[in-house]
């Protein structure tokens, strides 16, 4: 089981925020594999995969952005119908409590990722082999 | 062993005290009626003359000034002395309305310095001491006060004024300032900045710091205390009634010894004017007695607050006044509620948040707002929307214990209210602009 690190970034509610933490992962040689914002009235928070995380941590750091790394589950499945679907039905039978999930574009146009937060990372990466799926790992992304 | 610039005044008996003071007051009311106008009418139509005071038990028979009458008499109504001997001008700050200024003779600043002095004494200043004075120079009465007060006591002075706080850190680590003058919120951030720049309070020489000229929380003093590994000293003043050095701080650390000698407090209720006994809390009035240019006669403060004979464990006998609780310019009152920036403060450092905060107040459909911004310390962001949401629910609960009423907290990034260098701006109040255009 390899956990994969995922980056959150809080947003406050002014113009231009999502903008300046791009100028500056931009300025740090940084890509950036998978990206979702989560949006409330009063601030945002985003949420993303890249290809330096330690980097893209002292960047923001530096920049006074308040930053967390959390690790995350990251899963590739086929583009059909059902595939999501049978994810949750494996996550659910186990309990897994899932807090958000995001899809990013994968290397293949025959299979979509997910970025999955759970509340409990071994049970559901062991529930997630059980059932066949597949698991990336941060190796996996970076190469895409 | 406690020190004192001047142990004879400020360990008097209280009876020389009081017949000091009987005697500069009849003086300066004396003083007064005869050259300026503006007071001689408010007596006159008090029906009030110098005769008629006869020492500090009639001082209740003068009229008040505040500061519309400061305003009014702009720029000279309230001059005592031909400006020929005048030395100087300070002014305040004016973030409302016009400005109020204040004319010194060289006697004038003299006393002036030497309240200072008694300040940095206190302080654990002498003589070997490097005073470093971040207060703004200028026209505000900070840089100047402490300035000259510094050069009295005889300490090496660094007149640094406020701002470029990197090479005021520089300056402190390669010259081995001892002492810091300057408001208690640019502290805070000299302290923040310290800490950035990798260095901790043991790369530098401070033992104390002298801040003032706004308000501040006890929290906030033990945070600059830890910062800068000092010893933080409140000192009080106005410019309408010299600058900072009205009243100052001892090693006791709880409340401020006033320098009756030339100023004497009165506490008096805002509604109605009457004068409370001692222990009551009330509106803040001074009335200069030795002030030559520029004296002022029962100035109403505005800020509330409660004074002290208790005996202070330093040996001074000056009464001691409590740090302000407000300004009632600062005031607010939100639905019906009186609500002072320092309950919020006091709250934000007890939950662990640093003190940089922006109060917004507004109405919407008839009723008040009260929103406050927050900044969050890094280690409590986390990625899930509900954990922050709940963190801004607590802060709000909390806050709603303290002042009674609910508000909305917005937490914010790190660093991203603008840091003063003066006087923090802590308050907008929007229903000003609001309620003014109707009138
Ligand atoms: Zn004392």
């Amino acid at each position: 089981m390899s956990n994969v690190r995922q980056i959150s970034v809080f947003l406050d509610n002014r113009p231009n925020q999502l903008k300046g933490v791009m100028a500056i992962l931009k300025n740090g040689g940084i890509n950036i594999r998978a990206l979702s914002v989560a949006d409330t009235k009063d601030f945002g928070i985003l949420r993303m995969i890249v290809n330096d995380t330690e980097k893209a941590v002292d960047v923001l750091k530096d920049a006074s952005y308040a930053v967390a790394v959390t690790e995350i589950l990251a899963i590739s499945i086929p583009d059909a119908p059902g595939q999501l679907s049978r994810v949750l039905d494996i996550l659910g039978s186990e309990n897994v409590n899932i807090e958000y999930l995001y899809a990013f574009t994968g290397a293949s146009d025959k299979a979509v990722s997910f970025v999955i937060r759970v509340d409990d990372n071994e049970n559901a990466a062991n529930a997630l082999t059980r059932g066949g799926i597949i698991q990336l790992t941060e190796n996996d992304i970076a190469e895409m | 062993m406690e020190r004192y610039w001047n142990e004879e005044i400020e360990c008097m008996s209280r009876e020389d005290m009081k017949k000091l003071q009987d005697e500069r007051l009849v003086a300066q009311v004396k003083h007064v009626y005869e050259n300026v106008k503006y007071y001689r009418d408010l007596m006159d139509e008090k029906g009030v003359k110098p005769e008629d005071i006869k020492g500090t038990d009639d001082l209740h028979k003068l009229p008040f000034l505040s500061k519309a009458d400061l305003r009014e008499a702009y720029p000279y109504g309230l001059l005592a002395k031909p400006l020929s001997d005048c030395v100087r001008i300070q002014s305040t700050s004016g973030t409302t309305g016009k400005r109020v200024v204040a004319f010194y003779t060289q006697n004038d600043v003299d006393m002036w310095e030497d309240c200072v002095a008694r300040a940095i004494t206190a302080a654990g200043g002498t003589d070997e001491d490097v005073c470093h004075v971040a207060y703004g120079y200028g026209l505000f009465t900070g840089g100047a006060g402490l300035h000259g007060g510094s050069h009295k006591v005889g300490c090496l002075t660094l007149p640094m004024s406020s701002g470029n706080t990197e090479r005021q850190i520089t300056f402190m680590r390669d010259l081995g300032s001892t002492i810091l003058c300057c408001t208690p919120s640019y502290a805070a951030y000299i302290g923040e900045t310290v800490h950035e720049m990798g260095l901790t309070p043991d790369d530098l020489k401070l033992k104390a710091g002298i801040f003032g000229a706004e308000p501040w929380t006890e929290e906030m003093r033990r945070s600059i205390e830890k910062s800068l590994g000092i010893k933080a000293y409140d000192i009080y003043g106005l410019t309408e009634i010299s600058g900072p050095g009205v009243a100052f701080e001892c090693s006791e650390q709880s409340g401020m010894h006033i320098n009756e000698d030339n100023f004497i407090a009165e506490i008096i209720n805002p509604d109605t004017g009457e004068v409370l006994p001692e222990g009551e809390v009330g509106e803040l009035v001074f009335t200069s007695i030795t002030k030559e240019a520029f004296p002022l006669i029962r100035y109403r403060t505005r800020d509330l607050c409660v004074l002290s004979r208790k005996k202070c464990s330093c040996g001074r006998t000056l009464v001691k006044m409590a740090k302000p609780m407000g300004r009632s310019d600062d005031m607010m009152i939100i639905r019906g509620v009186n609500v002072f920036p320092s309950q919020i403060e006091t709250v934000l450092i007890e939950q662990g948040y640093s003190p940089n905060y922006l109060i917004e107040v507004d109405r919407k459909n008839n009723t008040d707002t009260l929103d406050i911004s927050v900044e969050m310390n890094p280690d409590q962001f986390s990625d899930k929307v509900k954990d922050m949401q709940d963190q801004e629910k607590a802060l709000a609960v909390a806050i709603k214990t303290m002042l009674g009423i609910n508000p909305k907290v917005h937490l914010v990034s790190p660093k991203s209210i603008t840091r003063s260098e003066g006087k923090a701006v802590r308050v907008i109040d929007k229903r000003k602009l609001i309620d003014n255009p109707a009138k």
